[in-house]
């Protein structure tokens, strides 16, 4: 396992590399101008000259894709072309409400579609069977904005018990941190819910229908263990790999998410960077989502070993 | 060792408290809720700079944390600020100036003349009013630590109203060290005279800006009127929040979370009338012009026949309908210098009297020789006025015979593109929409949209050596009458040679909640100093 591990981070640095040059030619190669937009719309274009050579936009794409990836290499994203800050410094300062939302939703999505999905197993054909279903075909097919401004709402507006924006870091408190994630968590999740509900209940009638469920259940296994201990865990391999896809799906769930709910997290940082051109910070937050996407299918593809001790590398 | 329920329940408890502990912490130093007013402004703030960038978002935050010279009050008259007494020559070449007393930067340095001209010298590098003024400027001699003089070469009409100016590029005031960078760099430290503190342990940058009350702050004691007056902070703390989603800052507001929104999104201006919490004012009387930029390089619009079309061609009304809705928020309008200023007036306007004239526009642009070549609308697709715009401009140029295109992209592509010089089949354009503020319209000099000199002009790079003489004919007037007569010439020969054409001009209320008050209203800005909640 561990020269598959070692061949697998091998080739996440030739996968990172493919997306570093395909980031910044994309970036470059598209309509738009950081100089342009920097200077204001007021600006001659003798002034937005000046701005595009102070800022090294002039020179060819070559020089400047060699002065970042040499930067990236030293672990330096670059600087902010607006702020002036680190784009390190910046990510840095919103990878907290990021990580919160991702960690919160992937938990609550998690709790419910599992549960969701193993009742919907046990109780196949019946009535709660086809309200898990029916919730998550709509789960799955409304947009997470609509949730979102629906949520906020009725549970913001109408009935005041939660904000409707922004974000408590968790050393203000656990309540308010909470309370700020509630209803993007749900807002987010439920396409996630949906996934996994009918991956693990599909996965689920398959082991509830092999032979050694019936001997366990001839042998008067309880109900509850029987699910959970006996179908549960040898249906785990795909609704791990479900959910690894799942994570990997959040990130681009998380920008809509963080700027319906106003959250500061990298989503936002990235679409400001984007509608503004502030190359460094889309390259940088990219390169670190690919990353992240990279290392989240590593760890699905070593987790089955550990669910499904058949599976070696 | 197995826990208990109790120590399960303690252990709670006590992880509770010591996660709660910094936020209630930071509860007790930070002003209470009464004291601070939460605002959304119509995008976030990235430049710090108001003497480096146009950005009016910058432009707020100078007015939050810098001072001027002068400032136009609510009569558009010029009133000294930080200034105390002022003088001209009798040959109206030396202007002196002395700063009041009690004036100092929030580091505790005192103001001087040093830091003033320092300051207004990085202005006159960077804005078109004051390169208008500087050009005239012989010498800015520092007479003692309170005294300066501007010295000219020859008189100029506009001294005082270019120190005052409401549009960006802001003339304010900074310490001499940080005016003294380069002009082409932005400046970064946030150190003003100004009636709040910038905040920079409480900022998130891209989250929230925070400005406390200066404590220090030396007012006028005239009441507040306009860019003048009294600026007194009459709160603890202003935030400005960076809210992108227009519907998440309509409910936040609804919600009670701000206390004030610059830009509603017109569609929801009934949903808050209705709210009883919820005032709508419109503080920006001047609003906004819509315009027309028509690139002169390349045919059809380097025909003067085929400018002249797009005037009859464009029917305010419905764009502005089509945007804005209700009527109580726009007007068209058919002056160059739109129509709330000073120097409005309907010379030559007999193509806006006229109404629409298709007819007539397709005859023009036959008679300019257009030969059925793609005309390239620029077509920021994010940007609703301008969206919307360009699609009733590129139908009623079919409708005209026109082969309109339009080239969809989102608006930073737009500025991109608006650079480009080449013809449109390598990249260029021929129509992109825009808008400037009804303020700045009224002013021919420090309005960059009313230059006319060709290429180092501004994008559309019209040319009229006639239009550019009246702008310092208008410049040098001595008499606002004078200015006036200046203003009508200029408009006369604009709308016969056609530099843009106007789009109609609109000004959307603000929204706050009801309990939070006192908003000075000004142009293109929202000042936050008289602003009270209770």
């Amino acid at each position: 396992m561990l020269a598959f591990t070692i061949r697998r981070l091998l080739s996440t640095v030739m996968v990172m590399t493919t997306v570093a040059v395909f980031i910044f030619l994309l970036l470059h190669l598209s309509p738009g101008d950081p100089a342009a937009i920097i200077v204001g719309d007021n600006a001659t274009p003798a002034q937005i000259d000046a701005v595009r050579k102070q800022l090294g936009l002039d020179d060819p794409l070559a020089v400047q894709f060699v002065r970042w990836l040499g930067g990236v290499l030293r672990g330096d994203l670059g600087i902010s072309i607006f702020s002036h800050e680190p784009v390190n410094k910046l990510i840095g300062q919103r990878i907290e409400p990021t990580v919160s939302l991702a960690a919160t939703t992937i938990l609550l999505a998690v709790a419910i579609a599992v549960s969701f999905g193993v009742l919907a197993a046990w109780k196949a054909g019946t009535w709660i069977d086809r309200l898990v279903m029916v919730l998550s075909v709509v789960g799955f097919s409304v947009p997470v904005f609509v949730v979102g401004y629906l949520l906020i709402y009725l549970f913001s507006i109408k009935l005041g018990w939660l904000p409707v924006q922004g974000y408590a870091p968790l050393a203000d408190g656990f309540v308010p941190w909470i309370r700020h994630l509630i209803l993007p968590s749900i807002a987010l999740g439920l396409a996630y819910v949906a996934l996994i509900a009918r991956i693990t209940r599909t996965t689920m009638l398959d082991v509830l229908a092999e032979d050694y469920m019936r001997t366990a259940r001839a042998k008067g296994v309880a109900t509850g263990p029987l699910l959970m201990k006996h179908a549960l865990k040898n249906a785990g391999v795909p609704i791990v790999t479900v959910i690894g896809i799942g994570v990997a799906l959040l990130i681009g769930g998380v920008v809509i998410t963080e700027t319906v709910f106003n959250i500061p997290g990298v989503g936002r940082l990235v679409v400001d960077a984007i509608s503004q051109r502030d190359y460094p910070i889309i390259q940088g937050v990219t390169l670190i989502f690919s990353g992240v996407y990279v290392v989240v299918n590593l760890i699905v593809d070593l987790s089955y070993t550990v669910i499904d001790p058949r599976i070696r590398y | 060792m197995a826990a208990s329920r109790r120590t399960f329940v303690k252990g709670s408890v006590a992880t509770a408290a010591a996660l709660s502990a910094p936020g209630l912490l930071r509860a007790q130093t930070a002003p209470s809720k009464a004291r601070t007013v939460r605002a959304v402004l119509h995008g976030d703030l990235k430049i710090f700079d108001p003497i480096w960038t146009t950005a009016n978002m910058t432009g707020n935050h100078g007015l939050l944390i810098y001072d001027t010279l002068f400032g136009l009050d609510d009569n558009r008259d010029v009133q000294p600020q930080m200034v105390d007494k002022w003088n001209v020559s009798d040959d109206k070449k030396t202007y002196t100036f002395v700063l009041r007393d009690g004036l100092k930067f929030h580091d505790g340095q005192a103001v001087s003349s040093a830091d003033v001209v320092a300051s207004i010298r990085r202005w006159s590098a960077r804005d078109g009013a004051a390169q208008h003024l500087f050009k005239r400027v012989a010498d800015t001699p520092i007479k003692d630590d309170k005294t300066f003089q501007i010295v000219l070469k020859e008189p100029y009409g506009l001294v005082l109203d270019a120190l005052g100016k409401i549009e960006t590029n802001l003339p304010v005031i900074m310490r001499k060290k940080d005016a003294e960078t380069d002009p082409n760099q932005q400046v970064t430290t946030k150190v003003g005279s100004g009636p709040f503190v910038f905040n920079e342990d409480e900022t998130k940058s891209g989250q929230r800006y925070v400005y406390d009350k200066n404590p220090n702050y030396a007012a006028r004691k005239e009441p507040p009127s306009g860019m003048t007056g009294g600026k007194i902070a009459k709160v603890d703390r202003v935030i400005i929040e960076n809210m992108a989603d227009e519907q998440t800052a309509v409910a936040a507001l609804k919600a009670g979370e701000i206390d004030f929104y610059e830009v509603p999104p017109i569609d929801l201006l009934d949903q808050l009338e209705g709210d009883k919490n919820i005032k709508l004012d419109v503080l920006n009387k001047g609003g906004n012009v819509g315009m027309c930029r028509l690139n002169w390089l390349h045919p059809p619009f380097d025909k003067v026949e085929a400018r002249q079309a797009m005037l009859h061609l464009i029917k305010q009304e419905d764009i502005l309908k089509a945007v804005f809705g209700n009527p109580k928020y726009y007007r068209s309008c058919g002056s160059l210098f739109a129509c709330a200023g000073l120097m409005q007036s309907d010379v030559n306007t007999d193509w806006f009297k006229g109404g629409q004239n298709i007819a007539k526009a397709a005859e023009l642009f036959k008679k300019s020789g257009y030969d059925g070549r793609p005309v390239v609308i620029l077509q920021a697709t994010n940007i609703s006025f301008m969206n919307n715009a360009s699609l009733l401009v590129a139908q009623w140029l079919k409708e005209a015979g026109v082969n309109a295109e339009l080239a969809a992209s989102d608006w930073g592509a737009v500025v991109t593109r608006r650079a480009v010089k080449k013809p449109v089949a390598e990249g260029g354009w021929n129509i992109f929409i825009t808008w400037g503020s009804g303020e700045g319209f009224d002013n021919p000099i420090g309005f960059v949209a009313h230059t006319a000199n060709g290429d180092a002009g501004w994008f559309g790079w019209p040319k009229d050596d006639l239009h550019e003489k009246l702008r310092d004919d208008w410049a040098l007037a001595a008499t606002l009458e004078e200015r006036k007569a200046v203003a009508r010439k200029l408009q006369e020969n604009a709308w016969s040679y056609v530099p843009m054409a106007l789009l109609g001009q609109w000004a959307p209320p603000v929204a706050r909640r009801a309990n939070v008050g006192g908003f000075i209203p000004i142009p293109a800005h929202v000042p936050f100093w008289n602003v009270e909640k209770t």
